[in-house]
């Protein structure tokens, strides 16, 4: 799945490492978020949107719902 | 029922517990070598120190386990992946070995070999694992 946590993070001015520590998650944690290898579970995800102030929609984008709306 | 801890919080309660444990496993074993003879020590003496070097063991396994259960949930993805790795590989390896000594290929090998073989199997994996993009 595809998300924009790269982006908000880099806006913010945060490092990878500072991201996860204030989800208290590992590092690695964050990359693979990022890289789209790993999707977080609802409570992750809800915890990253409200890091950042945003909807879980408007962070995670559902590459279906995406395709099917530019038909 | 979720005993989630953080990543952080679940790797210091593991470090504060798995390192002293493999202390005492090199002590007891050290102390066993120069305490127990295989031929002439009394039976109770190898038994007490047959247990006391296993129960380190058992301790270390505990303190891996409890961090599978704290730890964030991509590590605990990675670490379970690991422990399943290294459990099947020891499993294929154990299957591969019994049918070559009921076939009298090779000769009997000691069981103890397994459970190091798990753990070298466990620790490669987690490294596959951390320098591979698998999981």
């Amino acid at each position: 799945m595809k998300n924009t946590v790269r982006i908000l993070r880099s806006e913010k001015g945060w490092s990878q490492a500072e991201l996860a520590d204030l989800l208290n998650v590992s590092r690695q944690s964050v990359n693979a978020i990022e890289t789209g290898r790993y999707d977080p579970s609802l409570p992750l995800a809800f915890a990253i949107a409200r890091l950042f102030g945003r909807r879980i929609e408007d962070i995670f984008l559902d590459g279906e719902a995406s395709a099917q709306a530019a038909e | 029922m979720s005993r989630t801890k953080g990543f952080r919080s679940a790797n210091r309660r593991y470090l504060y517990v798995f390192w002293p444990f493999m202390a005492a496993y090199v002590a007891i074993i050290l102390g066993a070598s120069f305490l127990i003879d295989k031929d002439t020590s009394p039976l109770w003496l190898k038994v007490a120190g047959a247990l006391a070097a296993t129960l380190p063991i058992i301790g270390a396994l505990w303190a891996i386990l409890r961090r599978v259960a704290e730890t964030d949930e991509y590590t605990r993805l990675r670490q379970l992946t690991a422990l399943a790795q290294g459990g099947a590989i020891t499993a294929g390896i154990a299957f591969l070995v019994g049918f070559l000594q009921i076939f009298n290929v090779i000769g009997s090998i000691d069981i103890f070999w397994f459970g190091t073989l798990f753990f070298l199997a466990y620790g490669l994996s987690v490294c596959l694992l951390q320098f591979g993009k698998t999981v």
